[in-house]
């Protein structure tokens, strides 16, 4: 068994007086999918967002507990947000390209990181990452085009390219088909399989179909708890916890 | 195992150097905000240091005189009251109504499109466009008594119109469609329900825009002085047709003075207009906190 | 006097009218249902019926009765002896209605003593006339009324239709001002025009209207000093101090200030709008110029003036702050969360992301912004009346003394002028030339403005 790539436990979520998540632990895997789950407002937003520290981001959010990246607390002063977040990747619900030009996209974030020695070398992680989301040949040559001109599914696998241009180690998605249609949706989710052999994936998705189809192991969040965790089939065919039986039959949600 | 790419002495110079120009492009914003803060002090001090010495009850209740000892600011005072009182009478009610109509009523054309152009142009003119206005409109061809308040008040009346219209607007466009919709179906008429209705609701936040309109026409000096309201007036205005000078253009006429006491003059009355000033928009905030609802 | 008496017997008599109309249609109350409009209504229409065709009859009234004293006076035996000079019969005449009034005025034609008293008469039987007239109309239009009080009549139909007129009438001063601005501008101009020719004004570089005399009074009014004065103070200065400073407030205000820092700081940066801008001019006058002299000096220029482009530009720079802070504020506002959550998610620090996301995608609005503040400072007046000076130089030298368009417009308005001079009506020219730029800046302004607000719905 190798060690798991991020370890979370008591992890403690607060809006100002608020508590959003409450004592969670967990264990995510490299080379897998995992997938958080979970009526709307349950958490595994929130949750999903301290594992790369953009919670910080918001006005009186607040964790307690341990985060760990290959051991290391990523909430302890000497953890780089900056850093972190280029090891941690994330995309969103909505897909949010830059207004720029679709290398530009990509190109960010390996110059604000100095990754790239030269234009060579960025053509190169431009290719490579665009490659690697399944966009290159749909964009090969219209790469100076602005990002925002391509369709909604173009746009967030423009938006995972432009996460892997960093190198990751960890891929955060947030309900990254919600704003997609079916057929998108398809796309981005045959991707998402392809990338888990390089990267550790955490998907937040409300479409239980979905986390049936692409994830490994299953987490499932209900207001503020982690009710059960294990292995996709299992939570899907056999959970222990009725209230995961009740979500996933469709008693509520 | 953590990823030993971050973990070069390169990458490390690298993360410090990115985190320096962090805390620099931070100062630089903290910076121009106390830059911008500090001129206000300065101002402010400096007014203070030069006019408080000058504010006692002869000044306050005293008119304009040749030598400064015996100057005062009331009849400057007085006249801005008149002036205002003309202003507050024209543009708040055709404001609102103005506003009234424009949100509630106001069918989609395109001479409503030019009346709502002309309102955000309006807004935007510069102020002493007004003046000149006022010099060919209400003096040369009204023959309305030159250097009077009630030229001064029609003339900056035009100008606040627009601000109130504005402020009136998004006032009304604030109450929900609910309270609306709640008295239409009591079988109230369009017109009954925007005046009973909609306009109490608004009416905080449109006066609250009324307030600061006329705050800014009480500071106003360049349109007074294209309609020559910089008239020496050593007693009080007896009325709205009386020539009068006004705080603003009082300041300005001293400031002009050679003679050095006009300097401690020219900066009492401007402590005089400030706190008038800030009276106003003390109210304005107190009104908008304390009616304003959050829908 | 006795046409301001009869105003007020109008809406005196309008108030009665009310009260009876409402008693009136109270009496035809029948139990419910019988009646369309509450009695309220009926009091209202009658009122209306009263006082808007009296108060039309009174206005027309007003603006012809000067004409017809005017006429009847000529008629009069005293007018024979009138001057045939138009300058000092109005003058007589002026002084005739002075004595007219209160007879008490001191006078210094003592024609018009003989004229006062013939003028009073025929005033105060034209002011009956005009006063019987108003009360005829004012009359009939409240029994025409009266006579409509039925249970079936639909008061409040009409009483909603005259206030829709009301609110409209109300809605239309606004185009009414524009134009008022655009046809006092475009006719003064239009007569400076006529012996400048706008070739002449527009591309000469030499301003000196007091010397503008006879048939070379071309060759002083060109105003290319003054739009240069006027970019080079409220475009060029007031800008390299409003942009950065504000644009550097709103970054902080919107990216950096904890939530109670910014409900401190934003209000406190807005008093800087508040203040009257003679108050920034005497502080441009009294502090910043005699520095900005001494600063000159003390890098070695020979005799520095003390009113200087640079203090009036410095000084409007800083009133336009909040200006373009709170425009770049809005406008930074309006990129939708998304795009710095997006940076970073990548690692980007705060800063990368504003320089290299936010600040490009908010250029727009921004730049929108800066049109409308530029705007806003070339109309600005009283700063550089107190700190720009007269001299119409066209210099690059921010010391020296320049002078902008607003400065010429007091200049040439204020003290002894006599209307219709060259000289006067070319403050006309160049507030016309204000208005067209200040128009543009802002129509363009908005719509960018609006474009950019649309791309991020």
């Amino acid at each position: 068994m190798t060690e798991p790539k991020l370890i979370a436990r008591n992890v403690d979520v607060y809006y100002g007086e608020k508590k959003a998540i409450d004592n969670v632990s967990i264990d995510i895997d490299n080379g897998i999918v995992t997938a958080f789950i979970g009526p709307s407002g349950c958490g595994k937003s929130t949750f999903l967002r301290s594992l790369n520290r953009m919670n910080d981001t918001i006005a009186g959010a607040k964790v307690t507990g341990e985060i760990l990246l290959d051991g290391e607390d990523i909430y302890a002063a000497s953890m780089d947000p900056v850093a972190l977040r280029a090891r941690v990747g994330m995309v969103f619900q909505k897909p949010n390209p830059f207004p720029k030009s679709i290398y530009e996209n990509i190109a960010y974030g390996p110059r604000i990181h100095g990754l790239a020695q030269g234009k060579a070398q960025m053509d190169e992680i431009v290719e490579r990452a665009l490659t690697k989301a399944g966009l290159w040949d749909e964009v090969k040559d219209r790469l100076s085009d602005a990002g925002t001109a391509l369709s909604g599914g173009q746009q967030q696998r423009l938006c995972i390219a432009r996460a892997i241009a960093v190198s990751p180690e960890v891929i955060l998605m947030d309900e990254p088909c919600s704003a997609l249609d079916p057929i998108a949706t398809a796309r981005i989710e045959e991707l998402i399989d392809e990338l888990k052999n390089s990267y550790a994936i955490v998907i937040v998705t409300h479409s239980m179909q979905q986390a049936a189809r692409v994830s490994q192991r299953t987490a499932f969040f209900h207001l503020g708890n982690l009710v059960e965790y294990g292995e996709t089939s299992q939570v899907f065919t056999t959970p222990r916890e009725d209230r995961t039986k009740d979500y996933i039959t469709g008693r509520y949600g | 195992m953590s990823n030993p790419q971050w973990q070069t002495p390169e990458a490390r110079r690298r993360l410090a150097r990115r985190h320096a120009s962090e805390r620099r492009f931070k100062a630089l914003g903290l910076g121009a905000i106390v830059l911008s803060m500090a001129f206000l002090v300065l101002l402010l001090v400096i007014m203070l240091k030069n006019g408080l010495g000058g504010l006692d009850w002869s000044f306050l209740t005293g008119s304009d005189s040749t030598s400064p000892d015996m100057a005062g600011v009331w009849g400057a005072a007085k006249g801005s009251l008149l002036t205002m009182f003309v202003t507050l009478v024209l543009a708040f009610p055709m404001g609102v109504l103005a506003a009234i109509y424009l949100e509630e009523f106001a069918p989609k054309n395109k001479w409503i499109d030019l009346v709502e152009v002309s309102i955000n142009n309006l807004a935007a003119v510069p102020s002493i466009i007004f003046g000149l206005l006022g010099l060919a409109v209400f003096i040369n061809t009204l023959h309305l008594p030159r250097s009077s308040p009630v030229v001064g008040g029609l003339t900056l009346a035009l100008m606040t119109m627009p601000v109130i219209v504005i402020s009136g607007r998004n006032a009304i466009k604030a109450v929900p469609p609910s309270i609306r919709e709640a008295a239409y179906g009591i079988g109230a008429s369009k017109v009954q329900t925007t005046f009973h209705h909609v306009l109490p609701l608004a009416l905080p936040g449109i006066l609250t825009g009324t307030i600061i309109g006329m705050a800014r026409a009480l500071g106003e000096t360049a349109p007074l002085l294209m309609i020559g309201m910089r008239a020496f007036v050593a007693t009080p205005p007896g009325g709205i047709t009386d020539p009068s000078s006004v705080l603003p253009m009082q300041i300005f006429l001293w400031s002009d003075e050679i003679d050095k006491g006009f300097v401690q003059n020219t900066s009492a009355a401007i402590i005089v207009l400030l706190v008038f000033l800030l009276a106003m928009n003390g109210l304005a905030i107190y009104l908008r906190n304390k009616f304003e609802v959050r829908w | 006097m006795i046409l301001t008496g009869i105003l007020l017997a109008v809406v005196g008599l309008g108030l009665v009218g009310w009260f009876v109309g409402r008693g009136r249609a109270r009496l035809l109350y029948d139990g419910r249902g019988s009646m369309h409009s509450m009695p309220t209504y009926h009091g209202w229409h009658l009122a209306l019926w009263i006082v808007v065709p009296a108060l039309v009859v009174w206005t027309a009234w007003s603006a012809i009765q000067p004409g017809l004293v005017e006429g009847a006076l000529m008629a009069d035996p005293v007018a024979a002896t009138l001057p045939a000079d138009a300058m000092h019969r109005s003058a007589i005449l002026a002084e005739a209605h002075m004595l007219a009034n209160d007879p008490g005025a001191s006078v210094f034609n003592a024609q018009s003593q003989a004229l006062a008293a013939p003028l009073r008469a025929i005033v105060t039987r034209f002011s009956l006339i005009g006063a019987l007239l108003v009360a005829i109309v004012a009359f009939a239009g409240g029994a025409y009324g009266f006579t409509r009080i039925r249970a079936r009549f639909e008061a409040r139909t009409q009483v909603e239709r005259a206030v829709m007129g009301v609110l409209l009438l109300a809605s239309l001063i606004a185009i009414l001002t524009t134009f008022g601005i655009v046809a006092s501008l475009v006719f003064e101009a239009g007569l400076f025009f006529k012996d400048v020719s706008p070739i002449a004004f527009l591309t000469g570089t030499h301003w000196s209207p007091g010397n503008a005399r006879g048939a070379d009074i071309a060759e002083n009014f060109g105003a290319v000093p003054l739009f240069w004065g006027t970019i080079y103070i409220g475009a060029i200065i007031a800008m390299l101090v409003a942009i950065p400073l504000g644009l550097m407030s709103a970054v902080y205000l919107t990216q950096y200030a904890s939530r109670s820092m910014r409900k401190w700081l934003k209000p406190i940066l807005e008093i800087l709008a508040g203040i009257p801008t003679v108050v920034y001019g005497y502080f441009a006058a009294l502090t910043v110029a005699p520095l900005v002299r001494d600063f000159a000096a003390s890098i070695g220029m020979q005799n520095p003036s003390t009113e200087s482009a640079l203090a009036a530009g410095l000084v409007m720079g800083v009133m336009i702050i909040p200006f373009v802070s709170s425009m770049a504020d809005d406008a930074l506002a309006a990129v939708p969360r998304a795009m710095s959550d997006g940076s970073l998610a990548l690692g980007a620090t705060r800063s990368e992301t504003i320089k290299k996301v936010l600040l490009p995608a908010a250029l727009p609005g921004i730049v929108a912004g800066v049109m409308l503040a530029i705007s806003r400072a070339i109309g600005e007046t009283m700063i550089v009346v107190m700190a720009a000076g007269a001299a119409a130089n066209l210099s690059a030298n921010p010391f020296a003394s320049m002078t902008t368009v607003t400065f010429q417009i007091v200049q040439l308005l204020t003290g002894d002028q006599e209307f219709n001079s060259p000289k006067t009506l070319s403050a006309f020219a160049l507030g016309l030339i204000l208005f067209i730029v200040t128009l543009v800046l802002n129509i363009i302004a908005l719509r960018v403005v609006k474009r950019f607000r649309e791309a991020y719905e």
